[in-house]
């Protein structure tokens, strides 16, 4: 029994109380691992979900902390699914706004020192921020590696070539301190679509924090940033106006909260009603920003709302 | 316990403390050698200190070496040593595991060959040591196969870590019954000219948050090792003195087993970082303040040539 103010609903909502959200509601950032499809395969009604808010004229945009994929691939993967429409610059992945930060936010002068997969890569020449080719010899260590004096920033994003001679080579890079230390995203673990996990970029960066004694700058959910990429990129986004769909508590939900949207978990992904319910009775307020305003079985639920809108 | 802390140990007071004390712990790293070097006077003052009739141990947290090979590395650098004297944190694992643990079973080993083989003298299985890349689609790494006889992650340092082994462990620790050990957690690794490599720490802290389980450390500033030299030779903790470069391990390490301690300053920690300790009200940090410093263990020198 809590009579505490500023809590959030947590609380289930369908037909027309979603109704309402979607007249209220100008914006819509949807998670996609757990949203929208699992794995290669589109969550029964999302398609037809997203392809309506788009037709309706609501501004839809996908924000991801997967940085395996660059955006050019996602759009194919969108149209794949079934999801019409859907154009590049919807797309918010934590690989494309990293390399925007480098760009735009930091202005990077030198090379980035990348441990990180090909999507991430892909990002940095699109938006042509130099990045260290490496080519270690196949028996080279941090003994005697090439150490090039123009790295001006570490990128750790999800690596699945990860090695220690890597993590070494960063930890020298990061003994300077004007040299940045940048995170695609924490996330300690990532589902397969069989629920199976792997680990995440998270891991990576913390090791490499361990080893710096520095912190990394988060780009990807729970950080304000991909927000704030948004907002810069489309006029008139305000976070009243915006709706956060996501699947994970502790990435999309404080992610909302960090921004000032309202949150809504769906249930077809990574946390459960029960875990959303154990935050909204803790005492502790950095976990209150964990629990979403409204929560769905699945974005589907909106399909019926769409119907009594018509 | 009597106030002062942080005393620069020389002249008189030398005397004073060794006579205090019948056996002495040396971390390495950082205190006998750096890299493939040792500390100018190393060698002299651990062989004149047995002359003296101490007795001298090794306690390093460092896995890449078992206790025979530190052994034969001390021997080239004309310390008078034996190996039943070097307690480093391969054979210690493999201790705690038979002792602590009762362990039966086989390791998923993240870790060195002298891990390894610190494991095999004990009797316990391993499989993992060596190059591990990642092969096949994503989709196959969760699906990687587990050997079922597989009943422990053992991780320690380990130069070929890999994202495939961070993920092989992760699978393993699924099952809460699966132990889960590391040999330390210490940040880095001192090398000569003031290089270092990323320390065993960050391998424990990657599978820890992948598995989002905690390992038990075996290393310092855990008591085990103290606790293994202990029962192994007899030991009376009121009479001992530890010398160590880092704050975090060695020194905590003595004190949390009640041991005298003496900072030197040939490694990772300086004065100062010893000093902000000391300034700082927080209990937690008061146990990293030594109870005496030198600037090398040559210091000792003096008064044990005369």
């Amino acid at each position: 029994m809590d009579g505490a103010i500023g809590l959030k609903g947590c609380r289930k909502i369908r037909g027309s109380q979603i109704r309402h959200l979607l007249e209220a509601k100008d914006f819509f950032l949807f998670d996609c691992d757990g949203v929208i499809w699992h794995g290669e395969k589109a969550i029964t009604g999302a398609p037809n979900v997203v392809n309506t808010l788009i037709k309706q004229g609501k501004g839809v945009f996908f924000v991801t902390n997967n940085s395996t994929r660059p955006r050019e691939n996602y759009v194919h993967k969108f149209c794949r699914l079934g999801f019409t429409n859907v154009n590049q610059e919807q797309i918010f992945s934590s690989s494309y706004c990293s390399a925007i930060y480098l760009r735009d936010v930091a202005k990077v002068q030198g090379k980035v020192f990348v441990i990180g997969c090909e999507g991430i890569r892909n990002e940095l020449r699109e938006a042509n921020v130099p990045y260290l080719e490496e080519v270690d010899e196949p028996d080279a260590t941090i003994y005697n590696c090439a150490l090039p004096t123009d790295v001006k920033a570490v990128l750790v994003g999800h690596d699945d070539q990860f090695t220690f001679l890597k993590l070494a080579k960063a930890s020298c890079f990061l003994k300077d301190p004007d040299c940045l230390f940048l995170a695609t995203d924490n996330d300690p673990w990532h589902p397969l679509k069989d629920g199976r996990i792997l680990p995440g970029s998270g891991c990576l960066t913390a090791a490499l924090e361990v080893a710096t004694g520095r912190k990394a700058t988060i780009i990807g959910k729970p950080s304000r940033f991909m927000f704030e990429c948004i907002s810069s990129q489309f006029t008139g986004v305000d976070p009243a106006q915006c709706l956060m769909v996501g699947d994970r508590l502790e990435t999309d939900m404080l992610f909302g909260s960090n921004c000032g949207l309202e949150t809504m978990l769906t249930l077809t992904g990574i946390s459960q009603m029960e875990e959303a319910e154990e935050y909204s009775r803790s005492e502790q307020s950095n976990e209150q920003c964990f629990v979403p305003d409204y929560v769905v079985d699945t974005i589907a639920d909106f399909l019926p709302a769409f119907e009594e809108l018509d | 316990m009597a106030g002062s802390k942080c005393t620069r140990l020389n002249g008189a007071l030398i005397k004073q403390v060794l006579d205090s004390v019948d056996s002495v712990l040396f971390d390495c790293d950082g205190v006998i050698w750096r890299g493939d070097s040792a500390v100018p006077g190393a060698a002299e003052v651990i062989n004149l200190l047995k002359k003296h009739g101490k007795n001298v141990y090794f306690v390093t947290n460092n896995s890449s070496k078992t206790r025979k090979l530190y052994a034969q590395k001390m021997g080239r650098m004309g310390f008078n040593v034996k190996e039943e004297d070097v307690f480093g944190t391969a054979y210690c694992t493999a201790m705690y595991l038979k002792t602590v643990a009762n362990f039966k079973g086989k390791v998923y080993l993240i870790g060195s060959n002298a891990l390894k083989q610190e494991l095999e003298d004990v009797g316990i299985q391993q499989t993992g040591v060596g190059p591990d890349h990642i092969s096949g689609a994503q989709s196959d790494w969760a699906n990687v196969s587990l050997d079922a006889e597989v009943k422990a992650v053992v991780v320690g340092f380990d130069e070929h870590f890999s994202y495939m082994k961070v993920n092989r462990a992760m699978q393993y620790l699924n099952d809460p019954s699966c132990l889960f050990v590391a040999t330390n957690t210490d940040t880095r690794l001192p090398l000569e000219g003031g290089k270092a490599v990323p320390g065993t720490g960050c391998l424990v802290t990657a599978v820890e948050m992948a598995a989002q389980r905690q390992a038990q450390k075996v290393g310092k500033p855990n008591g085990f090792m103290v606790d293994c030299v202990a029962s192994q030779c007899g030991l009376d903790r009121s009479r001992c003195m530890m010398v160590g470069d880092r704050l975090d391990t060695d020194i905590m390490l003595g004190t949390n087993c009640g041991l005298k301690t003496v900072l030197t300053l040939t490694g990772v920690n300086t004065l100062a970082d010893a000093q902000a300790h000391q300034g700082s009200g927080c209990p937690e940090r008061q146990k990293m303040v030594p109870d005496y410093y030198v600037e090398s263990i040559a210091d000792l020198l003096p008064f044990l040539q005369g």
